[in-house]
């Protein structure tokens, strides 16, 4: 059972598996971050997008490009939404952590169940069929979704890290992560980069919700489970830092598949709550390796 | 009539459930969003009892809510300790978790459900017995956490969430009281629970999930957090309201999740319109 071979393999399917977790990670962390919310609309977000891809590409045919950019449309809609209509108002009004808790989980279930009044309750995927090639690599088997996922996470990844470290608008999201009422004052608009937060966090779900839904069916209830393996990410990796969050979910998913080498398939799922538990009593500030010493002069 | 007992049944439990969670995230200010597991513990406990060990209903239900109030330990010893959204973060990992752990023992009927429970009465007018019991036992539980939560004990408990620090510094234990209200909120969903599990006669691991817990939370802010009446408003609004198309006759496929829309769209409603929920507290001149 601790062959080599099998080791790489479990090892590669968690890192090909993690991509979309990581995605999901990042986003939760990005929101969480700059507009200090616990963002668990964000299943409804993830909810929307895939039915938002799933009729294009699957009950009207479109082509999987145009699919995907329905699907990106309606989760940054949504996501907007939320935050104008929803946080906003509640933050203005001084609601309390908890009403915007409830906030945040009503809305994801009135989608869910929107989403079953008109799709059902039978799992469905993006595409008709699941199936890829296959490469074989020094005994591990690599299939053509493992290669376009982990691509499409790298670029997504790179390309966020270059809009929040090169660009103006980016910066200000760490402004304001950082002090908002002092980013205020040197005429950093808060609201707008609390929005810009979620838009770039909905457009992280939409690619994340289409390597998921062309490898894993869905249900519309299922991406509040999804979710909270975001959640755990974020707070393992320590709140506030994205890279952590992408470390930790590839951590989680190694951890989840890694896991059948210990204990039977069936206490996976159990092993990520008790996790889950365990981090928020005894590290709630997260695991974060010590800074590199600065050299004096 | 067997419709509107049932009816007043799931109002029943759900008091008891809406109550009990408001001592502790209402009163204590805990915000543990874990009550549902403690209903599930304890429901899962009586059924077992009663159906593998042939212990009588009523005790079975007794040693239930006794079981869930154990239970309560393993999260408050070593959750307490940290609080606001961390330990809501932390409680859902605890439900999760033992949710999970439920669908893979056997005993428990694993993740298809524990069937075959037996009913509190037997007789053809067991429903109207049910829930003429369920309401008793909900009126008593609202007005045993009315009792310790006015009153010295009471006005201790308040003391303690509004300001922690203060309330240690006058030598009083805050961590003593916190556990208390969390065991006997834990205990008090577990006596729902067995008893739900005494009349519906079916338990599956996916009835005590993450939504269970916003249905029971949502009753306690909608109805009034911190008030004696309020849950019971929230219990009575949020099962009643969504039977409203029941009449409709439209297909299982249709009004589960219309109803779950009426639910979820009355809570945003209620957020926007009466944040502060339909009970308020009375405040004091």
């Amino acid at each position: 059972m601790f062959e080599l071979p099998i080791l790489l393999q479990i090892l590669w399917t968690s890192v090909a598996t993690s991509t979309y977790y990581v995605l999901f990670a990042i986003a939760f962390s990005l929101t969480l971050k700059v507009a200090q919310v616990w963002n668990f609309a964000q299943a409804a977000v993830m909810g929307v997008a895939f039915y938002g891809m799933f009729a294009a590409m699957r009950l009207w045919n479109w082509p999987a490009a145009l699919g995907f950019v329905l699907g990106l449309v309606l989760a940054i809609a949504l996501s907007m939404a939320v935050e104008v209509w929803g946080y906003r108002v509640l933050k203005r009004r001084r609601s309390s952590a908890l009403l915007l808790f409830i906030f945040a989980i009503v809305v994801a279930e009135f989608i869910a169940y929107l989403l079953t009044l008109f799709f059902g309750t039978e799992p469905e995927s993006l595409t008709k069929s699941m199936t890829a090639d296959i490469y074989l690599a020094g005994g591990v088997a690599i299939s053509s979704w493992d290669l376009g996922a982990l691509a499409a996470t790298i670029v997504t990844c790179a390309a966020l890290a270059a809009y929040l470290r090169f660009t103006r608008q980016g910066q200000f999201l760490f402004a304001v992560a950082d002090n908002a009422a002092l980013a205020e004052l040197y005429g950093i608009s808060a609201n707008r980069a609390i929005l810009t937060a979620m838009v770039l966090s909905a457009a992280l779900v939409a690619v994340g919700i289409y390597l998921y839904g062309t490898r894993a069916s869905m249900i519309p209830n299922a991406p509040l489970d999804l979710m909270l393996l975001a959640v755990i990410a974020t707070i393992l990796g320590g709140i506030g830092s994205l890279a952590g969050a992408a470390g930790a979910a590839v951590f989680l998913s190694l951890l989840q598949s890694g896991s059948i080498l210990f204990i039977p398939s069936q206490w996976q799922s159990s092993l990520i709550y008790f996790v889950l538990f365990v981090v928020i009593l005894f590290f709630p500030t997260g695991f974060r390796l010590p800074a590199w010493p600065r050299r004096r002069r | 009539m067997e419709y509107l007992y049932s009816v007043l049944i799931l109002i029943g439990i759900y008091t008891i459930l809406a109550a009990s969670f408001n001592l502790i995230v209402g009163f204590g200010g805990l915000i543990s969003i874990a009550h549902p597991i403690f209903f599930a513990l304890a429901a899962y406990c009586s059924a077992i009892l009663n159906l593998h060990l042939g212990v009588p209903i009523s005790l079975a239900i007794v040693i239930g809510a006794l079981f869930s109030t154990v239970m309560s330990f393993a999260l408050s010893l070593p959750s307490l300790r940290i609080s606001g959204d961390y330990l809501l973060i932390a409680s859902i990992g605890f439900q999760l978790g033992f949710v999970e752990v439920i669908k893979n023992v056997e005993i428990a009927g694993a993740a298809s459900g524990l069937t075959g429970i037996e009913s509190l009465y037997t007789s053809e007018q067991r429903s109207l017995y049910f829930a003429i019991t369920v309401l008793v036992v909900a009126a008593v539980v609202v007005w045993l956490v009315h009792r310790m939560t006015s009153g010295d004990y009471g006005r201790a408990i308040q003391a303690m969430r509004d300001d922690e620090e203060a309330f240690t510094s006058l030598g009083r234990n805050a961590m003593a009281v916190k556990i208390t209200i969390f065991a006997v909120g834990s205990g008090l969903a577990g006596l729902a629970g067995a008893l739900y599990a005494h009349h519906f006669q079916f338990l599956s691991p996916d009835q005590f999930g993450i939504t269970q817990s916003a249905l029971i939370l949502t009753m306690v802010v909608v109805g009034g957090m911190g008030t004696t009446w309020g849950p019971v408003v929230g219990a009575l609004l949020l099962v009643a309201l969504p039977q409203a198309i029941a009449f409709l006759n439209l297909p299982a496929a249709i009004m589960a999740p219309l109803q779950g829309m009426i639910y979820t769209g009355l809570v945003l409603l209620f957020l926007y319109v009466r944040p502060g929920g339909l009970v308020t507290r009375r405040v004091r001149q």
